[in-house]
């Protein structure tokens, strides 16, 4: 799958791969969807996720995909026919920002594992191996409709490592949740986490100042590693010894790894895009870009997505200059723009978060619409995630990630009612037996029962 | 149509402060009509009505008030009007910044007080939380202390969100104290400690009660406590003043009510996670709650039956209920418990019920103004632009104390600096 990337991953960089700096395949994707029988969903309002409502519409999921969107379209044999009139279907929910299964429920000290924060730079870590699949946050997010869920590590680091993109299915190991063939993303951050979190031990970096140095002497050792395995590559002689770190950002160098970067403040995130250009490397996502409104137009021209939360501020100084109209004003801007949720309880409510934004950009003076404003939920967060050709809206041959909602998404009342990943019934809300329970769950507070009485997704 | 009636009524408002006007010239009759009407008193739920305010009190609500004549009139048609919200747990004006330690007043650690420790001076009712929240249609709170050392936190205060320098309304509104999980943690690490504690402070407030002045001569034996906390606890004792304990699982909330009874105490339960497992042991103790309806996750082993419809069993065993904003969004956004209520209906809480827990309930159980909407009322009311349980509705306008409100703050300043934003030196002159 690789030249997923578009209009965030800037894709236009040419292929100087030589040497395999992503390891894609050291830990492979051994997600395989469950069969699936042909589903028809008849009759209900789409937002497809590409700039349509499309009202009394069927839609087939077939072999796992997208098969046709249409008028009166026929049931293939044995398919399950599913009458949505009066429901709404929507793409699967993408939350780029996630660190369930590393931060999981119950929150016990023995199981943060979401942030190595013993050095500034830890590209070397990857959240993967952190990931505690029988978190039951997990399902929890299922319910609200999340299909897929990018896993990444904290932002006590200048580098923090590895992010991974997993399909919210349940699995043994991860690499049962990992999304086959989605690129590795590289977890940076910039501001106050860095510089409290070493300025507080006496080391580099103690300032926004220090931060900066730190970003730059990685990238000028991560470019000699790139040339001295092209060299290699090129003109043979005695190989480079390997180095985890360096191969992390050595991939961010030859455009297979994406950079996500948690940056709140507008003058950081153009310090950081000219810091890309002096080491010729793109940006893919700026989350928890409360300020990004400040800088829309440069997101824009630099091909930079952002991701943002509808109304969080003031939990430290970089979050003071929240406007609920962030996203639209991105948005607008022509600028890759996202809703994300760095919360278990905030991935659960996604379409919610979404709906408010949507109205604060109304209330802003611009026309958007729920058409329109569901891509910042599905196909925005696809781009960031370099996943947009697979998954992200609803359109034939892609991915059959579906959410059928019992009214419009974007009320408080609705709710996801059937849940579909590759075209599979993984969640619905009427049938206890479609409703997955982690390990966890079972016997926990009934030993002969699961973590609540009834079904455990209300 | 929404956006005419804003600009219009900003103009009023904007007017009147450019020209330094006292709040009571608005207008000294203010008519909304044909909007929804959701009074939570007798009058129950006007589908289509008029509501007359007067010197800022609500003179009549009816179905039609054609004849009458006001000195501004809001067309409500579409528009709902409420009570105002009341957030029942809020640290608003003791924070400004998470974050920045100088920017909070909430907590305080290394100092002989506990229970002693009234937050309420150190308020600050120029704080950026306090527009923006009162934009989201929060008119009151109830502003707590928080504790990093010790199980009694201090006293509790409620405020309005006019942002005067009179805007704390009552303290020594209600003691603060944590169980469970956290107050195990600061007790010294069991939850038996805690409870020992609790009951420690209580017997021997009770023991300085009967002895005051040979206590205060030295005449008795050593007490655990200082005078101040000792006498911080009397109106806690007494019954007057509510202890609010914050307690999640089912057996700490059992072993609370025990405690409530043995001291004859006015108690109230914060966050409940696992209230619904207990409910019909609260409802005949008569003892209320105040949950996050959106916290589900079994985010801790003393909420691992943390569920969605907490709001809605917990009503219907017959407790009274309060919503607070989530607990991730901190009282920065202490407004989203309307957010929670939606959802709390949406998972099984009938609709009005939805709304009272969010202002009526809160009032009641802290005995505070507003939270209903009747004729001799103070006009303590919000009109929003539709259901306002929908995240996709908003306060249009907002009286608190019989006054309209502004509904400016920084996140709409910054918005309309911001709307299109380019290089250059322009954006500063934008105001």
């Amino acid at each position: 799958m690789i030249g997923l990337l578009s209009a965030c991953g800037g894709g236009d960089k040419p292929e100087a791969r030589k040497a395999d700096f992503a390891r894609q395949d050291t830990f492979p994707s051994t997600y395989k969807a469950d069969e699936a029988t042909p589903v028809l969903i008849r009759g209900a309002t789409l937002l497809t996720g590409t700039g349509e409502q499309r009202l009394n519409t069927d839609l087939l999921l077939k072999d796992g995909k997208i098969s046709a969107l249409g008028e009166d379209l026929k049931a293939p044999r044995k398919a399950t026919v599913i009458e949505a009139r009066g429901k709404w279907v929507t793409p699967g929910i993408i939350d780029v920002h996630s660190h369930l299964g590393d931060y999981p429920a119950p929150a016990i000290e023995s199981s943060q594992d979401g942030n190595e924060m013993t050095a500034p730079n830890t590209a070397q870590v990857w959240a993967e191996h952190s990931v505690w699949t029988q978190d039951p946050q997990f399902a929890l997010a299922l319910a609200g409709g999340v299909t897929t869920l990018q896993i990444l590590p904290g932002s006590a680091n200048l580098f923090g490592g590895r992010g991974v993109t997993l399909k919210n299915v349940p699995g043994r190991s991860v690499q049962d949740m990992k999304f086959p063939g989605a690129p590795y993303g590289l977890k940076m951050a910039c501001g106050e986490n860095p510089k409290r979190v070493y300025g507080g031990k006496g080391s580099l970096p103690s300032t926004r100042m220090g931060n900066v140095a730190g970003y730059r002497q990685a990238w000028i050792e991560a470019s000699a590693y790139r040339d001295k395995w092209q060299d290699y590559q090129g003109k043979g002689g005695e190989e480079p010894e390997r180095n985890l770190q360096l191969e992390t950002l050595a991939g961010v160098l030859n455009g297979e790894i994406l950079v996500h970067n948690h940056c709140y403040r507008g003058e950081e995130m153009a310090i950081m895009m000219d810091i890309a250009k002096e080491f010729d490397f793109q940006i893919s996502t700026f989350h928890h870009a409360v300020e990004a409104y400040k800088v829309a137009d440069l997101l824009a021209e630099n091909k930079v997505c952002a991701a943002m939360w509808a109304d969080w501020w003031g939990f430290k100084h970089e979050a003071f200059d929240m406007t609920e109209a962030n996203i639209a004003i991105v948005d607008q801007a022509k600028a890759c723009a996202m809703i994300h949720s760095d919360s278990a309880i905030g991935i659960q409510h996604l379409n919610q978060e979404t709906a408010k934004a949507m109205v604060a950009g109304q209330r802003a003076g611009f026309h958007i619409e729920p058409r329109h404003a569901v891509t910042w939920m599905t196909l925005n967060p696809a781009k960031s995630l370099g996943i947009d050709a697979v998954t992200g809206s609803l359109e034939k041959g892609k991915m059959a990630d579906v959410v059928i909602w019992s009214g419009n998404p974007f009320s408080v009342y609705a709710k996801a009612d059937q849940v579909f990943i590759d075209g599979v019934l993984m969640y619905d809300r009427d049938d206890p037996s479609r409703q997955p329970h982690s390990d966890f769950e079972l016997g926990i507070l009934d030993a002969e029962g699961e973590r609540l009485p009834e079904g455990g997704q209300q | 149509m929404n956006k005419n009636t804003r600009f219009k009524f900003y103009g009023v408002l904007l007017a009147a402060l450019v020209a330094g006007a006292a709040p009571q010239l608005f207008a000294d009759t203010l008519l909304i009509k044909g909007a929804k009407i959701i009074t939570l008193d007798e009058q129950g739920t006007l589908t289509v009505g008029d509501m007359l305010v007067r010197d800022g009190r609500i003179e009549q609500i009816a179905e039609n008030l054609d004849a009458v004549t006001a000195d501004l009139v809001i067309d409500g048609k579409g528009k709902v009007v409420t009570p105002g919200i009341i957030a029942p747990s809020s640290e608003l004006g003791l924070t400004e910044i998470g974050a920045a330690a100088s920017t909070n007043d909430s907590a305080i650690s290394d100092a002989p007080l506990g229970a002693g420790f009234d937050p309420a001076v150190a308020f600050n009712p120029q704080s950026t939380l306090i527009p923006f929240n009162r934009a989201g249609g929060l008119t009151r709170a109830v502003v707590l202390p928080g504790s990093e050392e010790k199980i009694f936190a201090g006293q509790g205060f409620a405020i309005k969100l006019t942002g005067g320098y009179d805007s704390v309304t009552q303290t020594g509104l209600v003691q603060k104290v944590y169980f469970g999980e956290s107050g195990a943690q600061l007790a010294g690490g069991s939850r038996a400690l805690a409870y020992a504690q609790i009951e420690q402070a209580l017997s021997q407030a009770g023991e300085y009660a009967a002895n005051r002045a040979a206590v205060r001569r030295g005449d008795w034996r050593e007490l655990d406590y200082s005078l101040e906390d000792l006498d911080a606890l009397q109106p806690a004792l007494s019954g007057e003043q509510p202890l609010l304990i914050a307690a999640d699982r089912s057996s700490d909330i059992l072993q609370l009510l025990a405690l409530a009874k043995k001291f004859n105490l006015k108690l109230i339960i914060l966050g409940a996670a696992e209230g619904w497992m207990v409910a019909d042991a609260l409802a005949d103790a008569q003892v209320p709650v105040v949950i996050d309806a959106l916290g589900n996750t079994p985010s801790a082993f003393e909420a691992l039956g943390a569920r969605m419809d907490n709001a809605a069993l917990l009503h219907k065993a017959g407790v009274t209920v309060a919503i607070s904003g989530p607990g991730y969004a901190g009282s920065h956004n202490s407004y989203l418990s309307r957010q929670g209520a939606g959802n709390a209906v949406a998972y099984g809480l009938p609709y009005e019920d939805g709304i009272k827990a969010i202002t009526a309930n809160v009032a009641e159980i802290f005995g505070l103004e507003g939270g209903t909407l009747a004729a001799g009322n103070l006009a303590e009311l919000v009109v929003w632009s539709g259901d306002p349980l929908e995240v996709t509705s908003y306060a249009e306008m907002l009286l608190i104390d019989g006054q309209p409100q502004s509904l400016v703050n920084r996140s709409t300043r910054l918005r309309d600096r911001y709307l299109h934003p380019k290089a250059g030196t322009g954006h500063a002159y934008e105001r």
